[in-house]
Parts: structure tokens; C-alpha cells; sequence
């Protein structure tokens, strides 16, 4: 059930057997949860943390006016909000993007983890480093990059986080989103997103079409995005 | 929520929108086109183009047209002319 958490965390570091076993004891109690739900409330208390089994879900935030950003997106293996654990409350909300399928930590039992088993507290603790780390590059795209490649670095973060838990097909994988949607990770309208998408067609790098990115030349699409994956921490090092 | 489709016109060229937005009423559609001329010029304008020379087309689900936007409507246009002072 928590196979793609263990393919996340394998990619950076050894996990040994029996903290493979602690995780399955921790991790428990699988639930569906339909498209377009609203998880997790800002200000909501927490007693539990959440892992995305299957499906997408999001991180977002908005504004009166009904504005809404998109602040991270997560793919399966991915927590929810560990950063709940500490925190106790969240200052955003999360939402599911497509069917999805949870499991619950509880707060108690990730106390006692923490306490008995410190390699696995690090390792836990550096997802919540690397969560930081995709923040950070999404903010230098939101401030930075060009309509397009904002779109284009998307697409290759997306690329890497789903190749590792075994969801890219070729070259390309499932990304359930609307135009609508895309633009709120992008901070774009739809129309503007969608000028931008018929740009990366164009120059023949990626297509996005009912829920389907096709990337048709990965270099191209990094040189274009200055995409460098060091910000996602891909290799394997004691932690 | 009524689906409309904003097709771009401009400067390069033609962007169809084949996937539609749901929208309240059509006051909201043109509220989206208005918002989304702005987004993208202010994205050109950074890049050193001002083209206004294009519109968004709003058309319904039944392929209608219902208005075309011109870009200038989206703004209050202020161009240097001969100062009186």
C-alpha cells in the first residue's frame, strides 16, 4: 500500500527492513477520497498526518476575491502534511485533484517513531526539507520565469517525481487538471495558460491534453525551463 | 455553470480553446477575457512588446459567438501627447 513512500525514500537512502515494517505499522487505514474534495481545512487541529496513495492532490491558498494559487502539488508517496505533525494546524488547505486514495499516521504513533527509530525520523523529516525545497523553486517561477517556462519547469518536476514512483509511461504520464487548474499553479488565467501550452506544442516540447502531459523532447523542455534537478535531491547518501 | 471557450486572437496568430471554462454567467466570462488580455500583456509588456492589435472571442457551448473583446478595452490607455505646461 505504502510502496511508492518506500520508492521515494529509496532513491535518496537505504531504508532497512524493519523500518520498512515500522512504516507499514504506522501508516494505516486506507480511504477513497472523491476528485475536487477539500481534505484538510486551514486552521483545522490535527491529530493525524495523511499519505497520498494513489491520485493528485494540491496545497493552495486564496483570496477573497476567490483568487486562488496552488502552492504545491503532490504525486503518490508524497505526505500530505507531516508538516501537520509539529505544526498541529495548517495555514492552508489541501485538496484532492482526481480520485484519490489516503492512509492515516497518527500523531501518537509518529511520536513514538520518532523516539525509537532516528534514522527513519531523519529521513521523514528530510521530505519535509525537500517539500521546502519545491516551494522555493516554484516561488523563483512564480516571481521569475516566463509564462512558459514556468509551464515547461512544471512539467519536468513532474516528470522526475512521477518517474521515481513508477508513473511516467514512455514519455509521458497522467496529469488530471484542468486548464483552470494548471493556470492557479502557473498564477495564470486559463486563457493565458492556454496560450502558453499551444507554445510549448509549437516548438514541439510537451503537449497537455485531457489530462495528459506527452513530452516530446525532455532536453529541450529543461533547457527552456532551466530545469536542474538538484533541488529534488536525487541521490542516494546517508542520512 | 454554463462552459464558455475563449479563443485568442493576436499578434502570433490563432490559440483555440478546446477545453472550455465553467462559468457563472456570461458578466463573468468577459470579467475572465478582461483578466486574461491583461495577464498576457503584462507578461509581453515585461518581455518589450506592447502589441494591443488582438481580441479574445467568447463563444458558448453551442460554438455561438457571444463578444469579442478587443485587447484596448481591457485598459485605460494614456499616450504621451504635446504637454500644455
Amino acid at each position: 500500500m505504502i510502496d511508492r513512500l518506500f520508492l521515494k525514500l529509496r532513491v535518496r537512502d537505504l531504508l532497512s527492513a524493519e523500518e520498512e515494517a515500522v512504516l507499514r505499522e504506522t501508516i494505516v487505514e486506507l480511504a477513497e477520497v472523491p476528485a475536487k474534495k477539500t481534505v484538510l481545512c486551514r486552521g483545522e487541529p490535527l491529530h493525524r498526518s495523511i499519505l497520498l496513495i494513489d491520485g493528485l492532490m494540491c496545497r493552495y491558498k486564496d483570496l477573497r476575491n476567490g483568487r486562488r494559487q496552488i502552492s504545491a502539488l503532490h504525486v503518490p508517496g508524497d505526505f500530505l502534511d507531516l508538516h501537520g505533525f509539529t505544526l498541529k494546524h495548517l495555514d492552508h488547505d489541501v485538496m484532492s485533484l482526481s480520485p484519490c486514495r489516503i492512509a492515516y499516521a497518527e500523531h501518537s504513533r509518529l511520536v513514538r517513531l520518532t523516539e525509537e527509530f532516528p534514522h527513519l525520523t531523519r529521513l521523514l523529516w528530510f521530505t519535509t526539507n525537500l517539500d521546502a525545497a519545491i516551494h522555493r523553486e516554484w516561488e523563483l517561477s512564480l516571481g521569475q520565469r516566463t509564462g512558459v517556462a514556468r509551464a515547461a519547469h512544471l512539467f519536468c518536476e513532474l516528470y522526475q517525481r512521477l518517474r521515481i514512483v513508477g508513473l511516467v509511461q514512455g514519455q509521458s504520464y497522467a496529469f488530471p487538471l484542468n486548464q483552470s487548474e494548471l493556470g492557479e499553479c502557473l498564477g495564470m488565467t486559463p486563457v493565458h495558460t492556454n496560450r502558453v501550452l499551444r507554445e510549448l506544442r509549437e516548438r514541439r516540447l510537451a503537449t497537455f491534453k485531457g489530462g495528459l502531459v506527452v513530452i516530446e523532447d525532455l532536453r529541450g523542455l529543461e533547457a527552456l525551463a532551466e530545469f536542474d534537478a538538484a533541488y529534488l535531491y536525487l541521490d542516494s547518501t546517508p542520512r | 455553470m454554463p462552459r464558455y471557450f475563449f479563443h485568442v486572437f493576436n499578434g502570433d496568430g490563432f490559440t483555440p480553446d478546446e477545453e472550455g471554462i465553467d462559468l457563472e454567467d456570461q458578466a463573468s466570462a468577459q470579467r475572465m477575457a478582461l483578466d486574461s488580455i491583461r495577464s498576457m500583456i503584462s507578461e509581453e509588456a515585461r518581455k518589450g512588446v506592447l502589441d494591443l492589435d488582438g481580441y479574445i472571442d467568447i463563444v458558448d457551448g453551442g460554438a455561438q459567438s457571444l463578444r469579442k473583446i478587443p485587447f484596448p478595452e481591457a485598459f485605460v490607455l494614456r499616450l504621451p501627447g504635446p504637454r500644455s505646461d
